[in-house]
């Protein structure tokens, strides 16, 4: 089909809704100068993905935006201010009079969705589409930086003899060149220039070299009228028309390129005869992934153990030193600073070195190319539940934490994959619900404890197969079957500008959403236990029992009578653990008056408590009780920092329905486990 | 009607031109230079029964159930 204009989507135009219209001037006196405004000229980065096309944005704005070395990582329209200048020796005005601020000229660049074509396979490839063809002409970019990779040129060519049927001002920008040179493949940008009908040319975003003749040739391409549309034949029916693009995309190919006759084997090709091997290649897969986890888990645990040690230890401390000396102990005002924002940051701040851990190595593994490696090594293990075999990664990841596994489904080229993933993470069962399972397990099961921890291990595996199935035969049914096509990158070594770059904006975004939902959660936490609900009690100094976060979970109990866990003392705990997991067995030791155990494996006082609670709400059958309890505790609303992770990557509305489903399926789960489980047991 | 072999039972290292191709990965497949008519070769199989093809200097990964769907001629 032709490249037409559509009706716009409305609800995508709402991404693009200011793009402003062309204010050019000829030559160096364009635009306002004055910054990035309504009046500035608009450029869209467009190009197939892993072309570079992020990383140049990155590298023309001064921002940062999500950017690597994969297929597909550009997955959000991004904006920038682009600030060129031109020295006045290369103004090529007739007479010039530009004065210095005449000769800057401040951008709006827009990074568009990476695209091989105007012709959609996917939401985010639609929203490049609406932005170009589905919007009126005169909100329409400016112009348009067509990003293309010199070793592959053929391949971003297609997208190319697209726009030049819109008639739209084109740049071509040709990225990895030295990829190319090395492939025997040179580049005449001249020659390829006169034949594509448009400026071409060189630059490598990542060592940001030939920016300066990039930001030239744009402006002097602005101060130019837009082209006439390539010429074509008026009836083409759309094998022809394709055949029409391909044959023009040749012949500019032939002139515009020399390639030796047959293309060389490239170290990455001898690379990938390993690491994509159908047996080497799922092993090595393996051993990164192990890498990975022990990386987040051992590495980072010791640096989370610090930080939480010096909020709770000398901080908290300081605090209470602090009020005592203001003559404040005691008030609202400590309980309100020690535990709430100190204990709410603090919870926060621990997460800083778990996340700049995985952002890390997500970093390292998408610019060396081998997470499109992986995506097809494990391809068809993860199409069995509808999903593309790169979203292994963020279910791995989830038995280390839930946090960096959310953040990691950015891997994810579609936003629908990106949402079902994220929704299925929660079930992954993170190290801090292994606390509980280990000391419920050391209380009820005895010599079997180490199985009946095994046991929710495998059940969590279960849910995230079950509910992946479930959720892809509803919710997701109509979410297509591709095929694996992936267009696989050479390996080439990671930059530490780029990996310091894609880790800083990740962990910026995460700390910007997490602190809020965090602190504040932590915060509701303390004024619930902090209100009284008898006459003659203090605020900041009631029994837990008689707050009303205590008066809350003696309501709620009941709704787990089915489950066998129908106590307030139990209940309560579940409330705390949705703040965090691992305060699950302090909030018990809390509740119980008694020591936490130094060692989870070895509860005492507090084992005994809590198996006497779980033997009066179930009747007797505290075995079933436990294991439905810890079946709820695996399968409900990890944490507060996870639901926060959710809420920035997917939105509320879908953060929302993953905590009532999984609320859902862990409410029936433990209801069946307890009521089956008490005829036997 | 497509003549030829399908890609899971043609050679490695061996040049072969696509005659066919399943109509809903066509264009996928044209934009990554791979279109009825070219000329590519297959590197390797990977792990899950797909091949990674080499197409005008590119590498692409297909899938097992793809391959079974392309026909390809070996070029004489």
């Amino acid at each position: 089909m032709p490249v037409t204009e559509t009706k716009p989507n409305r609800q995508l135009n709402l991404l693009v809704a200011s793009v402003p219209t062309p204010s050019v001037k000829a030559c160096c006196q364009t635009g306002t100068g004055t910054g990035a405004g309504p009046d500035a000229p608009a450029v869209a980065l467009v190009g197939a993905p892993n072309t570079g096309k992020s990383t140049l944005f990155n590298a023309l704005t001064g921002s940062r935006v999500t950017m690597g070395n994969w297929p597909g990582t550009t997955v959000e329209v991004s904006r920038g201010v682009w600030k060129t200048t031109r020295d006045a020796a290369t103004c090529d005005c007739e007479d010039c009079t530009c004065d210095e601020s005449d000769q800057k000229l401040d951008i709006t660049l827009v990074d568009l969705p990476g695209a091989y074509s105007l012709d959609p396979h996917s939401p985010d490839e639609t929203l490049t589409r609406e932005l170009l063809v589905g919007v009126p002409a005169d909100e329409r970019p400016d112009l348009c930086i067509v990003v293309c990779d010199a070793a592959r040129l053929a391949n971003s060519l297609y997208l190319v003899s697209q726009l030049r049927e819109l008639g739209l001002r084109l740049v071509v920008a040709l990225t990895m060149l030295d990829v190319a040179a090395k492939n025997g493949v040179s580049v005449d940008t001249a020659a390829l220039s006169k034949a594509l009908g448009c400026p071409v040319v060189g630059i490598d975003p990542r060592r940001r070299s030939g920016l300066e003749g990039l930001a030239g040739t744009v402006r002097e391409t602005l101060g130019t009228p837009a082209p006439a549309p390539r010429p074509m034949a008026a009836e083409l029916d759309s094998l022809e028309l394709d055949d029409d693009r391909f044959s023009w995309i040749a012949q500019a190919v032939e002139v515009g390129t020399k390639a030796p006759a047959d293309p060389q084997h490239t170290w990455s090709d001898k690379v990938d005869r390993w690491v994509t091997a159908p047996v080497l290649g799922p092993a090595i897969f393996l051993g990164v992934m192990w890498l990975v986890f022990q990386i987040t888990t051992a590495v980072a645990a010791p640096l989370q153990d610090f930080l939480d040690g010096l909020f709770t230890g000398p901080l908290t401390d300081g605090a209470l030193w602090l009020f005592a000396q203001l003559g404040l102990t005691g008030t609202w005002l400590e309980g309100l600073v020690v535990n709430g924002i100190i204990a709410g940051v603090g919870m926060l701040l621990t997460f800083v070195p778990l996340m700049t851990l995985m952002f890390v190595l997500l970093a390292l593994l998408e610019d060396s190319g081998y997470l499109a490696r992986a995506a097809v090594v494990t391809d068809r293990l993860m199409r069995a539940i509808g999903l593309p075999g790169r979203a292994f990664l963020p279910l791995i990841v989830g038995f280390g934490c839930n946090v960096p596994a959310i953040s990691a489904t950015r891997i994810l080229p579609s936003s629908r994959q990106r949402i079902l993933t994220a929704l299925l993470v929660p079930f992954t069962s993170c190290t801090a619900r292994l606390t509980v399972f280990v000391m419920l397990g050391s209380v009820f099961f005895g010599p079997y404890a180490g199985t009946a921890v095994f046991a929710m291990y495998v059940i969590s595996i279960l849910l995230v197969v079950f509910t992946g199935l479930i959720l892809r035969r509803t919710l997701w049914r109509t979410m297509g079957a591709e095929p694996l096509i992936i267009d696989l990158p050479a390996y080439q070594r990671p930059t530490l500008r780029l990996t310091a770059s894609v880790t800083w904006v990740r962990l910026k975004g995460f700390l910007q959403t997490a602190a809020g939902v965090i602190v504040i959660t932590v915060c509701a936490v303390w004024l619930l236990q902090s209100i009284p609900t008898q006459p003659g009690e203090r605020f900041g100094d009631v029994p837990v029992a008689d707050s009303v976060y205590g008066v809350a979970a003696q309501a709620v109990a009941p709704v787990f009578g089915p489950a066998g866990f129908g106590s307030w003392e139990t209940t309560s705990t579940l409330v705390v653990g949705f703040v965090a997991k691992e305060a699950v067995i302090s909030s018990w030791a809390q509740t119980y008056a008694v020591e936490e155990p130094e060692d989870s494996a070895a509860p005492g006082d507090l084992g005994d408590a809590v198996l006497a609670s779980f033997t009066e709400s179930s009747g007797g059958h505290p075995v079933p009780a436990a294991l439905a309890f810890m079946i709820f505790l695996l399968a409900y609303t990890p944490c507060v920092a996870t639901v926060a992770a959710q809420w920035r990557e997917i939105g509320g509305r879908w953060t929302l329905f993953g905590i009532g489903l999984q609320l859902a399926i862990a409410w029936g789960l433990a209801v069946v486990v307890f009521q089956v489980g008490s005829l036997f047991l | 009607m497509y003549v030829g072999i399908d890609l899971g039972s043609a050679p490695l290292h061996t040049s072969l031109t696509l005659v066919g191709a399943p109509d809903g990965s066509r264009q996928r497949l044209s934009c990554l230079g791979l279109r009825v008519g070219s000329t590519f070769s297959l590197l390797s199989r990977t792990a899950g029964g797909g091949r990674v093809a080499m197409v005008s200097g590119s590498r692409i990964a297909l899938g097992s159930s793809l391959i079974k769907e392309l026909r390809a001629e070996v070029v004489a």
